[in-house]
C-alpha cells in the first residue's frame, strides 16, 4: 500500500469509527482493529486509557443518567482504542519524511508546505536553546515562576528568529523555498527517497 | 482542550473542518512569504509550549501561547495552529486526523479574535501598564474561547455532553488566568526588546 493509501485508508477508517453507532458495524471495526494490533501498542495505549478512565467518570458524574454516561464514556474509550491502533499501524511509522511525501501528492499549497518544513525545522532550533535556557534558569532558581519562564521564552524566540532570518536569507540565496519543493515534485523513486531521508536527518540534526 | 478522536458527530466534524480549511485559506492569502519563517517559529513555540510544564501549587500545566500566536501573526495564526496540531498528532500522537479541523478551528479562531480586538491598541499604546493589562485580558480570553468553541462542538455533538462541557469550562478559568500573566510578561516583555518584533 503507498503512504498516501495508507493515510487515506487511516482517514477513512477514523472517520467510519468514529460516527457510527451500529454495533454491527463497531464489532467489525473491532475485528479489523485486532488484526492490526502488535504488542508495542500496549504501553502508549495504557497511557491514552488512563485519560478514557477520567472521561468515563466525567461523564458518568454528569449524564443526566450515570449507566448512559457510563456506556457513552465507554464507546468512545473504544472508539478512541482503535483509532489509536489503526494510526499506529499505518500513519506513525512513516515517520515525517513519508508523511510529508505523502501530503504532497494531496496537493498542498506551497505556502502550506513549507510551513509544514520549516515548523519541523523551528521546533529543533527553539528545542535546542528552550533547554539550554531552562537548565541554566532552573540553576539560578530552581522553583521556576511564570514570569522567569515567559521571559526565558520571549529571549528564546528572538535568539531562534534571527537564527530563522538568516535561515532564509540562506535559503533564498540557494533559488528560494522552491528548492524544497523542486526535491519533492517528482513521483516516488529511490533518489527522491534518499534525498527525503537526508532531508529529514539534516532537519533533525542540525 | 484538545477533542479526542470519536467524540464528535459527522456534522460537527464537517462544521470544523470547513472552518479550518477557510482560515488556513484566508491565513495563508494574507501571510508573505516573509513572514513564513516567522509563522514557523511560532507554530514551533506553541508546539513546544504544550511539552513544558510549568508548576502551580500542588499541581503543573502546560501553556498554549494562542494569544500571543494570534497578536503577532494575525490570520497567519490559522496556518501556525494547523501545522503545529498536525504535527503534534503525527509526531506526539496527541488528538487526531480526524478531529484535527474541529480543534485546529477551536485553537485558532481566539488567536485571529484576539489580534482583532487588541493587537492594534497592544501595538500602538506606549504604556506598559496598558500592555500589559490587555495582553492578560487577551491570553485569558483565548483560553476562554477556546474552552467555549470545544464546549459548543461538545454541546452540538449531544446536549448531555453539557454538564461535562460546564465542568471544563470551570477548569479552564484558572488556566485562562495563568495564560493570561504569561501572556502580559511575553508581550511586554517582547515591546520592550524586540517591538520590530510585532509589527
Amino acid at each position: 500500500m503507498t503512504n498516501k493509501n495508507k493515510i487515506l485508508f487511516a482517514i477513512l477508517y477514523s472517520l467510519t469509527v468514529s460516527l457510527s453507532k451500529n454495533i454491527f458495524v463497531l464489532a467489525a471495526a473491532v475485528v479489523v482493529t485486532m488484526t492490526m494490533f502488535k504488542k508495542s501498542f500496549v504501553r502508549p495505549l495504557l497511557r491514552l486509557n488512563i485519560f478514557n478512565i477520567i472521561a468515563v467518570i466525567t461523564l458518568a458524574l454528569t449524564w443526566p443518567n450515570v449507566l448512559d454516561g457510563i456506556m457513552m464514556g465507554l464507546l468512545i474509550a473504544l472508539r478512541v482504542n482503535m483509532i489509536y491502533i489503526a494510526l499506529a499501524t499505518l500513519v506513525f511509522p512513516l515517520g515525517f519524511a513519508g508523511m510529508y511525501q505523502a501530503l504532497l501528492l494531496f496537493r498542498l499549497p506551497e505556502k502550506l508546505r513549507v510551513l509544514l518544513l520549516l515548523t519541523l525545522r523551528g521546533i529543533f532550533i527553539l528545542k535546542d536553546r528552550f533547554d539550554s535556557a531552562l537548565i541554566s534558569l532552573k540553576l539560578r532558581a530552581p522553583k521556576m515562576k511564570i514570569q522567569s519562564f515567559t521571559y526565558v521564552t520571549g529571549s528564546v524566540l528572538l535568539q531562534a528568529a534571527a537564527r530563522s532570518e538568516r535561515m532564509e536569507r540562506a535559503i533564498k540565496c540557494r533559488g528560494g523555498f522552491g528548492g524544497f519543493n523542486a526535491i519533492m515534485s517528482e513521483e516516488s523513486g529511490i533518489r527522491n527517497e534518499n534525498a527525503l531521508n537526508g532531508l529529514e536527518s539534516a532537519l533533525s540534526i542540525s | 482542550m484538545h477533542i479526542s478522536e470519536g467524540v464528535l458527530s459527522g456534522s460537527v466534524l464537517a462544521a470544523g473542518w470547513l472552518g479550518t480549511c477557510a482560515g488556513v485559506s484566508l491565513g495563508l492569502k494574507k501571510t508573505s512569504s516573509d513572514n513564513i519563517v516567522r509563522s514557523a517559529l511560532l507554530s514551533s513555540a506553541f508546539f513546544l509550549a504544550s511539552l513544558v510544564n510549568v508548576r502551580i501549587g500542588p499541581g503543573s500545566t502546560h501553556l498554549s501561547f494562542i494569544a500571543p500566536m494570534g497578536i503577532i501573526l494575525g490570520y497567519g495564526a490559522f496556518p501556525a495552529v494547523f501545522v503545529a496540531l498536525l504535527l503534534q498528532a503525527v509526531l506526539f500522537h496527541f488528538g487526531g486526523l480526524v478531529v484535527l479541523g474541529a480543534n485546529c478551528f477551536a485553537m485558532a479562531l481566539p488567536a485571529l479574535l484576539v489580534h482583532l480586538a487588541f493587537g492594534r491598541a497592544i501595538r500602538e499604546t506606549k504604556k506598559k501598564s496598558v500592555t500589559m493589562s490587555l495582553s492578560f485580558v487577551a491570553g485569558a480570553l483565548a483560553v476562554i474561547m477556546g474552552a467555549s468553541i470545544a464546549g459548543a462542538f461538545l454541546g452540538l455533538t449531544d446536549e448531555n455532553f453539557l454538564g461535562a462541557v460546564k465542568l471544563m469550562l470551570l477548569a479552564h478559568v484558572p488556566l485562562a488566568l495563568i495564560e493570561g500573566a504569561a501572556t502580559a510578561f511575553l508581550i511586554s516583555w517582547l515591546k520592550t526588546a524586540a517591538p520590530e518584533f510585532l509589527k
